[in-house]
């Protein structure tokens, strides 16, 4: 039994091995992120006014619906919209940036270039996104 | 014991035999796209190489900055095409991964996940890009680092305030590395601007901001663009100084 199991171990490393060396210079479309760097949308909300919505979807998405008094900050157009953001935070101020399923992982990258080029502290990503907010608020 | 190990090897490969009908030329694409490019476009091909047509079930990009169009919606025996997809690159830097994931009815199932990869070049780095005080601390200089991208090549750089409540001036660090010092007059009054950052020989220009704060308790107005509503319930908005869109700002220039 046990030869068996090692028999086919060993069968399957090979498409293994070739997979890997294959995809060598392929990187992950979901970037790592530490769960200290998220937050539920029930921790966010116990935040209160101590805390910015930031919303990472593109501006149709944005403009269909949002997080109430959440701010447009996407990719798409992050020149003209990171000043527009940074006019309305302030120090001690928590930020929880949110996409959704179908801007794949736009929150991420919009919290992890406010943490990097902007040298903010603070930043969340939300749980879930906006479907998990609409969950809990609809 | 060999029998069910060479029953199982022999199932594996002819399951791998019967679903290799669509048959693509290459599953990843790397592009480089050239500074002002606004977007990146990768082609897949394919080609049918069973016996029996094949038709397209979905094919979904992973997210929205990213389109996927097929030529067509069956690929006969034989038939050659190609999928496009078209990344819509914004103000984006760095490396990017799309992938578009392709649903066929060769097998119940049967996804092919696409991936274009871009390398979005980068002429200044600007860490930070936002340099702040809180209202009544000392106006002291706060330094933006500038760095230039790998492929480019830049001398200098010029550097203006929209506003005259801040100084900037521009320090060569050598090594494509350059320092703008930025000082405020004073910290008395919640004030911003946008600092205009124009490498020399060059029609890209990038911004920085920078803001005296009020605390949390009173933030600024923003600069509310067209269909965005300010966050409500905020205490009362002051009044901006700083421009609503990076346009050409009037004031000191370094």
């Amino acid at each position: 039994m046990a030869r068996q199991a090692a028999v086919l171990a060993a069968v399957a490393l090979f498409p293994a091995a070739g997979e890997a060396i294959y995809f060598r210079n392929n990187i992950s479309w979901r970037s790592a992120i530490a769960p200290s760097e998220m937050v539920t949308v029930d921790q966010a909300r116990a935040w209160g006014d101590t805390a910015i919505w930031v919303d990472a979807r593109p501006d149709d998405e944005f403009a269909r619906d949002h997080v109430p008094g959440a701010l447009s900050l996407n990719e798409d157009r992050w020149t003209e919209l990171l000043p527009q953001f940074l006019a309305v935070w302030s120090p001690g101020k928590k930020i929880v940036v949110y996409c959704s399923s179908l801007s794949c992982n736009a929150s991420r990258e919009v919290a992890r270039r406010l943490r990097k080029e902007a040298q903010l502290s603070e930043v969340f990503v939300l749980e879930g996104g906006w479907e998990a907010w609409l969950k809990k608020n609809r | 014991m060999k029998t069910p190990l060479f029953a199982f090897i022999l199932s594996m490969i002819m399951c791998l035999g019967a679903r290799a009908e669509l048959k693509w030329e290459q599953t990843s694409v790397e592009l480089h796209p050239a500074p002002n490019d606004k977007q990146a476009v990768g082609h897949f091909k394919y080609q049918n190489v069973g016996k029996t047509p094949v038709h397209f079930k979905s094919v979904k990009a992973s997210c929205g900055c990213t389109t996927a169009q097929t030529q067509k919606e069956e690929v006969a025996p034989g038939d050659k095409g190609e999928i496009t997809a078209t990344f819509n690159i914004g103000d984006r830097t760095g490396t990017q991964v799309k992938t578009v994931t392709v649903e066929t009815d060769e097998a119940p199932n049967q996804k092919t996940m696409l991936t274009l990869k871009a390398e979005i070049p980068q002429q200044l780095e600007i860490t930070p890009n936002f340099v702040f005080w809180k209202q009544g601390d000392k106006p002291d200089t706060k330094t933006i680092n500038v760095k230039v991208g790998k492929d480019f090549t830049v001398k200098h750089i010029k550097v203006t305030s929209a506003t005259p409540n801040f100084e900037a001036k521009v320090e060569e660090a050598g090594n494509g590395q350059f320092k703008i010092n930025v000082k405020p007059q004073d910290t008395n009054k919640p004030v911003a601007s946008m600092l205009t950052i124009q490498p020399e020989d060059s029609q890209k220009v990038f911004y920085a901001t920078a803001r005296i704060t009020n605390g949390p308790t009173a933030p600024m107005m923003p600069f509310a663009p067209a269909g965005q509503k300010p966050p409500g319930a905020r205490g009362a908005p002051a009044v901006p100084t700083a421009p609503a869109h990076p346009t050409a700002p009037t004031g000191q220039t370094h």
